[in-house]
């Protein structure tokens, strides 16, 4: 028999004229593609590309007068002012250990509820839940907080009602300084870990059954079958939203912080975000508080590219 | 007769459960018992509480069910000048706000399911946003000397896309309306446009649902914007006047500033005050009640949806 010849596709050269017919007929048949991305690129553009390009006032004196590019370079300035300055590690401190226990405590709690609800054997019960955790996701931050004050007041609040009728001492919650991060992280579990629970449940959806028949054929308990079955899927994605978040360790959940504020509690809830806006805005201070901004975006960034290197070295997952 | 032996097979009974499982069943039950109660009790309680006499909730009688049944609150929200002309900026930027990022979101999630040149590129280019930002303070000065400060414009455009929905939009996309499709498309004269709203559009309601619930009520819900870029009290959304009423620490007396219409005089002023004990919990239903309402009815297309986007995201 005569061996057909295998054909090779043909790859023309960069540089000759085939190619860039080719690339000019791609262009042609496609160029609708690029009319539907343009809205989507200009809002790229302008609303994240040039605010990085503005991120030079962070070098320079801005003065608004003369505009980001007119100002004066000063250096590394700004960041040495932050740096030397007394409040920057108790900023730090507040910010990284407000989501480090966030994380600590916000993060388990999806994956746990996610399995426990699988495992619920109330088929109409089961619904219900899973429409009703996600509701207080969509209860606004300020009316997060307000409930907070609402519900924590010292004089007409539900829980001190509760405290002093069981003969307690009603608690000051908004305004000492102890309950703020409790009070902080309580609420985001409260708000989001039913929401949070979306990935891992569609995760847990799309498990093959037989997987599970097998297991109970097998003689596996509820258990057994969480253990062996259900962990094992939810690792890969478990992983890549611990890599995730550990991206915003540094982050700031500003518009909260800023809302669950009282004179009282200051030396915990004065994280960088709320300092960022107070001194930025607040007080005109530019290109100060664009140089913390900067800090603690590449803190950020080389976390999660370092998180991200780590798990794929160690359990190959990641991100990308 | 091999079919008749199958039909005399008795329906298998289920295995039984072993006593482990009984006690797990028995012990989820009573879990998600208590789940429930802790996410829906605050709710409900703000809503009996709107629906109470003043003096019972702030003696803290109300806790299970309405006490002395009256519209005090609502009342006094509905004469809040303030409260409702910032509702309807709400209203306005919420919708337009996220047609546009429905529209803009659906088509980009449409062109990033083909292969095109400088696709990389573009989505590099969308994907880094998520893990580096210009910051606060940048992003600021930039909007600025854009002359877009204290406009309603930018209460619309801002956020208009979040590369998270993004994807999602594009997961789905891709799973929903394979590329064969497109291509028997092409074939009966199709171009990428006529696809894209003659088949994609129509084929994309349980995504454009997601799409429309995630960005409504993420703009719905936003203060922060308007706390930066808006100057002018005419021009704020509800939720940043709803900070002034409920969110900042209050004595008993300055609740009130913001029903002060009232405070002409003393008397005027307790009543106002023991109004507004209540009326923060109406406004409370009254800002959060049409996004959870959304969510509600939405509800449908939602699970399915958003499984669909998130698998793979």
């Amino acid at each position: 028999m005569i061996k057909s010849p295998v054909r090779q596709p043909y790859i023309p050269g960069l540089f000759s004229a085939r190619y860039w017919k080719r690339v000019r007929i791609r262009l042609a048949n496609d160029w609708q593609l690029y009319v539907l991305l343009v809205p989507a690129i200009a809002f790229f553009i302008v609303f994240c590309y040039m605010p990085m390009y503005g991120i030079q006032i962070a070098f320079r004196d801005y003065k608004a007068v003369r505009k980001i590019t007119g100002s004066e370079w000063v250096g590394m300035k700004n960041f040495q002012t932050f740096f030397s300055a007394y409040y920057c590690g108790r900023l730090f401190a507040n910010t990284f250990l407000l989501n480090l226990l966030n994380l600590l405590w916000g993060f388990p709690i999806p994956i746990v509820l996610a399995i426990l609800l699988n495992q619920f054997d109330r088929v109409r019960l089961k619904k219900f839940t899973q429409t009703a955790i996600y509701v207080p996701h969509f209860v606004s931050t300020v009316v997060m907080a307000g409930m907070l004050y609402l519900f924590f007041s010292p004089t007409n609040g539900i829980v001190n009602h509760v405290i002093t009728s069981l003969g307690g001492k009603s608690i000051y919650f908004m305004v000492e300084a102890s309950w703020f991060r409790r009070l902080f992280i309580g609420s985001e579990i409260w708000q989001h870990s039913g929401w949070n629970t979306i990935l891992y449940i569609a995760t847990l959806a799309g498990i093959n059954p037989e997987i599970y028949e097998a297991a109970t054929i097998d003689g596996a308990t509820k258990w057994q079958k969480i253990r062996y079955v259900d962990l094992p899927h939810l690792l890969p994605i478990a992983t890549m939203m611990l890599i995730l978040n550990c991206g915003s360790l540094l982050g700031s959940n500003t518009d909260k912080a800023l809302l669950m504020q009282t004179p009282g509690n200051t030396s915990v809830s004065d994280i960088i975000g709320v300092y960022v806006y107070n001194m930025g805005l607040g007080r005109a201070q530019f290109s100060y508080t664009a140089a913390i901004g900067l800090c603690v975006n590449l803190i950020n960034f080389v976390m999660i590219l370092s998180v991200n290197w780590i798990s794929r070295r160690v359990g190959d997952t990641s991100l990308f | 007769m091999r079919t008749n032996a199958i039909a005399h097979i008795a329906p298998i009974k289920p295995i039984r459960k072993t006593r482990m499982d009984v006690w797990f069943d028995r012990f989820n039950l009573v879990f998600w018992i208590v789940v429930l109660g802790l996410v829906l009790y605050p709710l409900y309680l703000v809503l009996i509480a709107s629906v109470s006499d003043p003096d019972a909730v702030t003696l803290g009688k109300v806790l299970f069910w309405p006490v002395d049944f009256s519209l005090i609150g609502y009342e006094a929200v509905m004469q809040h000048r303030d409260l409702w002309n910032s509702y309807g900026n709400a209203i306005l930027y919420t919708l337009a706000g996220s047609a546009l990022s429905v529209a803009v979101s659906l088509m980009a999630a449409y062109a990033l399911t083909h292969r095109f040149i400088g696709k990389g590129l573009i989505n590099f280019m969308i994907v880094f946003t998520m893990f580096f930002t210009g910051g606060l303070i940048p992003t600021f000065i930039t909007l600025r000397d854009l002359g877009l400060y204290n406009t309603r414009a930018i209460m619309i455009i801002i956020n208009c896309v979040s590369v998270w929905n993004l994807m999602v939009a594009r997961t789905y996309i891709q799973t929903t309306l394979p590329l064969d499709l497109y291509e028997a498309a092409v074939i009966d004269g199709a171009n990428h446009f006529t696809y894209f709203f003659r088949m994609v559009l129509p084929l994309s309601g349980t995504i454009i649902a997601v799409l429309c619930v995630y960005y409504g009520v993420a703009r719905w819900n936003d203060y922060f914007t308007a706390l930066v870029y808006i100057r002018d009290r005419s021009k704020l959304p509800l939720q940043t006047i709803l900070r002034e009423v409920l969110a900042q620490l209050t004595t008993s007396t300055s609740s009130d500033a913001f029903f002060s219409a009232y405070a002409n005089d003393t008397k005027g002023m307790t009543e106002a005050i023991r109004k507004a004990a209540v009326a923060k919990y109406c406004c409370i239903v009254v800002s959060t009640g049409p996004a959870v309402l959304l969510y509600v009815l939405m509800q449908k297309y939602f699970v399915k949806g958003v499984m669909i986007g998130s698998l793979k995201g």
